[in-house]
């Protein structure tokens, strides 16, 4: 991921928002791959959604960040048109300024943000008693924890493998 | 040892099946007929098609979903889900307060269902007796054919071990002194794996994939699928065909559609997909009974932490359930509840659980240690119990389902019973899967919080794999749209054969009641049909076959 070039694009949006000029993109999946949407996004998230899951080691740590990107793309390409835009809706809010005041209050980037405050961010949407930030936080959690515990790479946590049956692929 | 592929063996003999990714309509009829044309391949469609086909009637069989079998079942929820559910296994009702499993591929919810095979319960045909005008379905009348389903499909109690999931239940029965029962399962052959929810590797599972539809295939019948029904034209008071069309490999529409001719129709889609196709065909509905009453038996679950493993992914995924609090106040009384487990599998704990980060974590670590119990709740008997609605919303359709206060009453009392039972058990600690509670370390502590506890949609997790209704059955036609032998009561050649026709849940797992049911009603209409039916062999004038050569997953 190239992180710098989207800090770059970050703060360049938040220097034209105090001068009152509007330059932010929107898309934020400014990384190499520019065809692999809201990798970024969800780079963020994963820590904080799956903390105490994720290896430490900063090796096996970023194997498993990207082998669970590569999940949860997968696990959004199975899914029925309503439901897959209703989920971008979401991402595409959390990436743009006015969709993070709509929904979080406030205006910084989730790149800017720091592992807890995204946890208490998470947090108040779990506890919030209004549906739309409920289904936001359900939303974002089935999505993450489902992608990052259906790769078989990611078992030996839960001390699981499936069978191996003769005769049967593996 | 190699498995024996029924489906792969059968394709390569000759079967007739048409594959909605790989139909040209250039090259291709533009139409088929048949005696009969049956929407959907689950336990209702299954069973229909084998009981017309040997009726010597010639049968089409339409199926949304795409045709798997054993060598694509990998036993991993990544594969399974996208290809053998629903929505790829999140399917919501409108306001994601409950998360539904049911089944869209050849053999429907039975390829994937955890072989849990229950007569229907006593009480539940006396209230629809009462209540809905339902003839002919008492116990008494219903038992012949349950006993020919149960012997068509293998189903014997369960003569192993319960897993240690299961063990637990029992064992918390035992200790409290209540009702246990040890479940008829459809397997011939089991190797006790507990995979049956991914599809059975080793076709030990008798789904409608390895016994009707083979049967009714190589009788000569015809199946079509990544076929959607789309459209029934209907004039007056007969139906004259049916508009399918063809999906790709995505399940995407594609433009290609084909027009089903038969004298006769079985709407088989189950309790969303029957009641949609009919409303989206505008079919007579004036008492606006088509997509009402939905039911779920909506299903809450508690969590319990063992000191011994459990390993509840390991091992046949149901084997006991307790009847203590289904009846316990009368059909129309409280909303009772049937505790069973559920299979332990990582997608699947993951998801239905609470939290994330550090906590979730744990709660993982602590996989092989888990022990669940869920709770069934028995909806639609009870007056404030209406169950949900199936609409259309332009695209394609939603289902709203409010959770009212006897819903919560019940769910309440239900976390109770979960915690006493998995204390009773041996438990060293238990979790209701709603927020605010958290871990509790005795039954006493818990008894206090669950009657404290606050329930609500969205933070309380409810899920549903039992969809039934919005159909109803019954010969009052201000509460029917079919009568009790699922015949439409406005078009003369509509029948409906799958728990749509359900008018309350059955507060009990539903595969064995549309078995019977449908034998039953399938058995009538083949001796209505038959007499004047041709040889099967003459049914499709072209031969539809597009492909020698079973598809592959993706």
């Amino acid at each position: 991921m190239n992180r710098r070039k989207f800090l770059l694009t970050a703060l360049g949006g938040t220097a034209a928002l105090a001068l009152g000029v509007s330059l932010y993109q929107p898309q934020l999946d400014v990384e190499d791959d520019g065809d692999k949407p809201h990798r970024i996004l969800f780079s963020l998230l994963m820590p904080v959604l799956l903390e105490g899951a994720l290896p430490e080691m900063a090796v096996p740590r970023e194997a498993a960040v990207n082998r669970t990107l590569d999940a949860i793309e997968a696990t959004i390409s199975v899914l029925p048109t309503s439901q897959r835009d209703e989920l971008e809706q979401l991402l595409d809010l959390l990436e743009n300024r006015l969709g993070l005041l709509l929904l979080t209050g406030n205006m910084t980037p989730l790149l800017l943000r720091s592992p807890a405050e995204l946890a208490s961010q998470l947090e108040s949407w779990r506890q919030s008693g209004l549906a739309l930030l409920n289904q936001a936080y359900l939303g974002l959690r089935e999505l993450v924890l489902a992608s990052f515990y259906s790769c078989p790479e990611h078992w030996t946590l839960l001390n699981y493998a499936k069978p191996e049956l003769p005769g049967i692929k593996s | 040892m190699a498995i024996v592929d029924p489906i792969y063996e059968g394709l390569a003999s000759g079967w007739k099946h048409l594959d909605g990714a790989l139909y040209q309509g250039s090259d291709k009829p533009q139409s088929l007929e048949a005696d009969v044309v049956i929407i959907g391949t689950g336990a209702g469609g299954g069973v229909a098609a084998e009981i017309l086909t040997q009726a010597g009637l010639s049968v089409i069989m339409v199926e949304k979903g795409p045709l798997r079998s054993s060598r694509d079942f990998d036993m991993e929820e990544r594969t399974a889900y996208p290809n053998l559910y629903q929505q790829a296994a999140a399917m919501k009702t409108a306001d994601k307060a409950i998360g539904i499993f049911q089944g869209r591929a050849v053999g429907g919810s039975t390829t994937v269902n955890w072989t849990t095979s229950i007569r229907t319960p006593a009480d539940t045909l006396a209230y629809w007796q009462s209540e809905f005008a339902v003839k002919g379905l008492s116990a008494d009348e219903l038992e012949p054919w349950f006993e020919q389903m149960e012997s068509r499909l293998n189903i014997s109690q369960w003569a192993f071990e319960p897993n240690r999931n299961n063990g637990m239940l029992r064992r918390g029965c035992e200790q409290l002194g209540w009702d246990y029962t040890v479940i008829k399962r459809n397997v011939l052959g089991c190797w006790n794996t507990g995979y049956c929810g991914m599809g059975c590797p080793v076709n030990a599972k008798q789904s409608m994939l390895v016994t009707t539809i083979p049967a009714a295939l190589s009788a000569g019948a015809t199946l079509l699928s990544r076929f959607e029904a789309t459209q029934i034209e209907h004039h007056a008071d007969k139906v004259f065909g049916i508009w399918v069309q063809a999906r790709d490999q995505n399940l995407a529409p594609r433009p290609e559609k084909l027009m089903l001719k038969a004298r006769h129709y079985i709407l088989a889609g189950g309790a969303i997909h029957t009641p949609v196709l009919m409303m989206r065909s505008g079919l007579t509905d004036p008492m606006q009974l088509l997509g009402k009453r939905t039911f779920l038996h909506p299903t809450v679950l508690s969590g319990a932490v063992f000191d011994e493993a459990i390993n509840g992914h390991s091992g046949a995924p149901q084997s006991i359930y307790s009847d203590q609090f289904v009846w316990r106040d009368g059909a129309a009384g409280e909303l009772g509840y049937k505790l069973e487990v559920p299979p332990i599998h990582p997608v699947l704990i993951a998801s239905k659980t609470l939290g994330f980060g550090k906590s979730h974590a744990e709660l993982m670590a602590n996989f092989n240690q888990l022990q669940v119990v869920i709770a069934l709740v028995r909806d639609g008997f009870h007056p404030e119990s209406q169950g949900g609605s199936v609409s259309l919303d332009g695209k394609g359709f939603k289902l709203d389902y409010p959770l009212t206060a006897p819903f919560w009453r019940a769910a309440r009392a239900a976390f109770a019973s979960m915690a006493e039972l998995q204390f009773a058990a041996g438990a060293r600690r238990v979790l209701p899967i709603s927020e605010g509670v958290g871990y509790l370390n005795s039954w006493q502590e818990a008894k206090a919080a669950i009657a404290d506890m606050s329930l609500a949609p969205l933070k309380t997790v409810v899920a549903s794999a039992h969809v039934m209704g919005g159909c109803p059955m019954g010969e009052d036609t201000t509460k029917a749209m079919v009568d009790s032998f699922g015949q439409s009561h406005y078009l003369e050649n509509l029948s409906v054969m799958d728990g749509s026709v359900f008018p309350t849940s059955l507060g009990a797992n539903p595969q064995l009641s549309i078995y019977g049911m449908v034998a039953k009603n399938a058995t009538a209409l083949a001796g209505r049909l038959a007499p004047q039916s041709k040889p099967p062999e003459t049914a499709p004038e072209t031969d539809p076959v597009a492909d020698g050569v079973p598809e592959t997953a993706a």
